[in-house]
């Protein structure tokens, strides 16, 4: 009986044309995505209204909310930490999330073919991802001081004037930060990727080769295009991670020196919890959302219609 | 289907309006009522942020031996000190929240007593007995006390007697002194200044800071210019950095990239001589070179401005939302015991002078030498963050690290400071 | 079972793909390697020398000290308590609402695929005080379930949408086929997608093993009590106000990594094991 209530209206995303048919909604089907739905409503959304209600109050965490309306809006634009900080998460955005999807990429195809040692590869490249972030903090740290291993080794090198204290000048920190950060990221979008290359159906190879197409020509016509699902997983990971990169960046340098490495993610936590301006914190943390959002929902609206043409 | 749309549609616009995101904006914001009921019954809870093995150690020592007397019980709750500070203003929101918190005395606890969120300890402290004026005075806020002080420490030059002693100096008293020990030191190939204020321990370099305002300015101009009675723009406050310049080619050049115990390290080795830094510095110094490490007073720079001191006091105090008010009076009064406080320094690594003057300290040369300055001082103050607010300090360390890396700076540094600050004391 | 290389020019290829690959695991390893390092020195090795210097010292003691002063055991129970259901669960809501999304044209399906997604672009830290208030408002505060809830309700929308493009992949005729044999929804999920999505379901459960397992900001944000904290926060709580003991909190670090590891080794079998989509067609 079910059966007959519900007809797959599906089409691969390469098929022709979405076949619309009239139908009855399966409850099996409703309750698959309430339930789920409701279950992020209360943890998520709900949290999240009342975040943005938050951007137009002032409010310390401690005494009553005041209503300011726009004004912790209007703020940003004069406020010149805000600048820089909007400018260096972009940077974040292209380099970090730029390197971390080729290397990420890069790896998954290295590492694709089962073989001797592929295993212990694959894990070692893994291990950051799970490490703990105190731990990271705290070797990066001795890695990059003044007499840690980096300058130990480019005074080996004889290039003594490339010696530098990395973490703590305001014109390297946000770059030495991305190297621990991309140290993190790569594991986990070889993981992604390796996924997403092992559903590629082989025989497509095989008559690639039958055809004589060259390596290149395999990745570009085959890999690539095969790959677009998983890539648009891959987008979303990295634009999520980038501009909510956090984590690595406040334990290295707080954004610091002088807010020299400083992220909207990094500002807007030092806003809420140091300054305890949770209410302009909040107008920052919309501000990211919405960057997200847009970006994501640019490259997805142009994907979906793809998939409808 | 009708009603599956329905219901949908319905949902959605459930999302969308904004009239409830208003109605429910103010359970975010609410803090918790007192009225709450509940049982007083159980322990009190006693929420602290010594997380270091030691102090923890020492906490858990302090609480069975209050447990053991019979009376009113107690439980420890150590969490890290960072999650901590990140998390107090929703434990003393919450509408059940722990009944007594580590915490420090200072303007921060008073910032919280105006709020009403602070249990009035008055009661503690008419029972306690030697408590010094000064202490009094620093917990109580709108003539009651608030706060329950347990410890105190000082700050001050610390060095390797050896090295000194190498070196052939002697501990310097005034600023020219002070100036012509580092170039000596210098002279023997060795970074006068150590300073640990990378991107983990930047408020160290506030310790320079408040002691060069203190004996630039005074005590009191320094804390009025923390409450944002002055501006950080003032000529005062320039002629404050006007002096660290003096002694700023002395520093180590390295000094921002490195955390507060890597530079200890640094002045254990000897690869620097002296450092402005608290106590605390003696955790973080292996057993066998504890006694070689002394310290002294930061130099005078102007002698008609009256000698003053940071002595940071730790201490607790109580949420005013507490169900068992009478068992948290008497854990605190316990607190105030010569016998708590000699426990709890006997645990942990007796780096701190407690408050009770009764309670015997580490007894140490170098912890009597502080408790004598300390004593002797004119005022004390607190810290910069104590004495302003946590949320002030961030500011404090923007400005001051970019002045040690870019002293040519100074006016831009000083007008940002001042916006910066601005914004937080207008908050 | 693979082909192996023959002759001296492959055996060329083979070592410059070891060397290659190789090459790069050092590198990835060597800060892991100096973590591992630091968590056999002594505190006064390392504080006489600093974190970056040779090793002084040797001691396996912070190995105890980080398991049995650090709490670490307690921790380490309450972070598999409360990772093992929060990857369950939500792995389970997020392949329920992709499979009724992706393989069903169900009305406004794509935009409640974006509000699910959505959900996870909003920067977390900003919700740290909501969910906190929300928490005790249920009475759940410092409670794990509250732990669970929350890791399951942000986990969700992420995991919604890997699974959506999986499953968006697998062709249609597989599906229609079951459907002119009478099989329901739930069967269709049960027999067919969800076995497909094997090496997704394989790769995220690893991913959300170590996202969960990991996670600070959420256990610091609705648990208060010490011994409900997971093992991240038992890690933070290794590093005191002012001093921190490093050597334990190295060692504390490497424990704490064993389980994640452990995971992804059992785990990537399978979306290695070549469960390619294609092979079923």
């Amino acid at each position: 009986m079910t059966a007959t209530l519900t007809a797959p209206a599906v089409a691969p995303p390469s098929a022709a044309g979405p076949r619309r048919r009239r139908r009855t909604l399966s409850p099996t089907l409703l309750a698959f995505v309430l339930v789920p739905l409701l279950v992020e409503t209360l943890w998520v959304f709900w949290p999240a209204l009342q975040g943005v209600y938050l951007s137009f109050t002032s409010w310390d965490g401690v005494s009553p909310a005041v209503m300011v309306g726009f004004g912790n809006y209007a703020e940003l634009f004069s406020d010149p930490t805000f600048g820089r900080a909007f400018l260096d998460t972009v940077l974040w955005l292209v380099l970090f999330g730029g390197l971390s999807a080729l290397g990420g990429l890069g790896m998954a195809l290295l590492l694709l073919k089962d073989r001797r040692g592929v295993g212990f590869y694959r894990a070692a490249l893994f291990t950051p991802v799970v490490f703990s972030l105190v731990a990271t903090a705290l070797i990066w740290q001795a890695i990059y001081q003044p007499d840690g291993l980096v300058n130990t080794i480019l005074g080996a090198l004889g290039l003594d004037s490339w010696q530098h204290s990395w973490l703590s000048d305001a014109n390297t920190a946000l770059y030495a930060v991305i190297v621990p950060a991309l140290w993190r990221q790569i594991g986990y979008i070889m993981v992604l990727y390796l996924a997403g290359l092992k559903g590629i159906d082989p025989t497509l190879y095989e008559a690639a080769t039958v055809d004589g197409a060259s390596r290149w020509q395999q990745f570009t016509k085959i890999t690539l295009p095969q790959l677009s699902s998983v890539n648009s997983v891959v987008l979303s990971v990295i634009i999520i991670d980038s501009l909510r990169s956090f984590d690595v960046v406040w334990a290295l340098t707080r954004g610091g020196p002088y807010h020299s490495s400083e992220l909207l993610s990094t500002y807007m936590y030092s806003t809420a919890f140091q300054s305890l301006r949770l209410g302009y914190a909040s107008a920052l943390a919309v501000v990211i959302f919405v960057l997200a959002f847009g970006v994501i929902l640019t490259y997805l609206v142009r994907a979906f219609r793809d998939a409808d043409a | 289907m009708t009603t599956a749309r329905f219901s949908r549609r319905n949902f959605l616009a459930g999302l969308g309006a904004v009239g409830a995101a208003t109605a429910l904006g103010g359970c975010v914001t609410s803090t918790g009522s007192s009225a709450g009921g509940g049982s007083a019954t159980g322990p009190v809870t006693v929420q602290s942020n010594l997380s270091a093995p030691s102090a923890k150690a020492a906490m858990q020592a302090l609480i069975d031996a209050f447990n053991k007397k019979g009376g009113s019980q107690a439980s420890l709750n150590t969490v890290a000190s960072e999650t901590f500070r990140t998390q107090l203003p929703t434990y003393l929101t919450s509408s059940n929240p722990p009944d007594v918190m580590t915490w420090y005395a200072g303007s921060v606890a008073r910032s919280y007593a105006d709020k009403g969120l602070l249990l009035d300890v008055s009661d503690v402290w008419n029972g306690a007995t030697g408590y010094s004026d000064a202490l009094k005075q620093l917990s109580t806020d709108s003539g009651k006390q608030i706060f329950v002080p347990t410890s105190y420490y000082f700050w001050g030059l610390f060095y390797r007697k050896s090295n000194f002693a190498k070196w052939g100096v002697q501990e310097p008293t005034s600023w020219a002194d002070f100036l012509q020990v580092c170039e000596t030191i210098k002279s023997k190939g060795v970074t006068p200044i150590g300073l640990g204020a990378d991107n983990s321990t930047p408020w160290v370099a506030s310790g320079w800071f408040d002691y060069l305002n203190i004996r630039i300015n005074g005590a009191n101009y320094h804390r009025e210019l923390l409450a944002g009675k002055h501006s950080f723009a003032d000529p005062q406050v320039h002629k404050v950095f006007d002096q660290w310049k003096t002694a700023l080619p002395h520093f180590d050049p390295k000094g921002t990239a490195l955390s507060f115990q890597d530079a200890t390290t640094n002045l254990l080795q000897g690869r620097t001589g002296m450092m402005l830094i608290g106590t605390f510095l003696l955790d973080t110094t292996p057993k066998e070179d504890v006694d070689d490490i002394g310290f002294f007073r930061f130099p005078v720079v102007d002698p008609s401005v009256p000698l003053a001191e940071e002595a940071p006091t730790d201490g607790f105090f109580a949420s005013s939302h507490t169900k068992r008010t009478q068992q948290t009076l008497d854990f605190l009064k316990y607190l105030t015991t010569v016998e708590a406080q000699e426990a709890y320094l006997k645990s942990s690594s007796g780096s701190s002078l407690p408050a009770n003057p009764a309670a015997k300290d580490a007894g140490t040369a170098l912890i009597t030498k502080g408790k004598e300055m300390l004593n002797k001082a004119a005022d004390l103050t607190q810290f910069f963050n104590r004495d302003s607010s946590d949320a002030l300090q961030p500011t404090a360390d923007a400005a001051l690290i970019r002045f040690i890396q870019h002293p040519e700076q100074i006016d831009s540094i000083l007008t940002d400071w001042q916006t910066a600050a601005k914004k937080v004391w207008n908050s | 079972m693979s082909r192996r290389p023959k002759g001296p020019q492959a055996a060329l290829k083979t070592g410059g793909y070891h060397l290659v690959a190789g090459g790069i695991s050092v590198l990835w390893l060597l800060p892991i390697l100096l973590v591992v390092v630091t968590s056999l020195r002594t505190f006064d090795d390392v504080a006489a020398n600093g974190v970056g210097s040779l090793p002084h010292s040797f001691t396996l003691g912070n190995f105890a000290q980080a398991w049995i002063d650090g709490g670490e055991f307690q921790a380490m129970v309450n972070s598999l308590v409360v990772t093992i259901p929060a990857v369950i669960i939500t792995l389970a809501l997020g392949a329920i609402s992709a499979f009724a999304l992706s393989r069903y044209d169900l009305p406004f399906r794509r935009t409640v695929l974006l509000v699910m997604l959505a959900g996870n672009l909003l920067p977390p830290q900003i919700l740290l005080v909501p969910v906190s208030k929300m928490a005790e408002m249920l009475g759940i505060y410092d409670t794990l379930g509250a732990l669970i809830g929350v890791q399951i309700g942000f986990g969700l929308g992420f995991y919604t949408f890997v699974l959506y493009g999986f499953m968006r992949a697998i062709p249609s005729e597989i599906q229609q086929a079951a459907v002119i044999d009478g099989a329901t929804p739930l069967q269709i999920f049960w027999r067919i997608i969800l076995p497909l999505t094997r090496p997704a379901l394989a790769s995220l459960s690893a991913l959300a093993f170590t996202w969960v397992f990991n996670d600070l900001l959420w256990s610091i944000t609705v648990i208060r009590t010490d011994t409900k904290m997971p093992i991240t926060s038992a890690l933070l709580g290794l590093q005191g106000q002012y001093v921190s003991q490093w050597n334990v909190i190295a060692a504390g670090s490497v424990i704490a990594a064993i389980p994640t590891v452990a995971v992804f080794l059992r785990f990537q079998r399978h979306f290695v094991a070549g469960l390619a989509l294609g092979a079923v067609k």
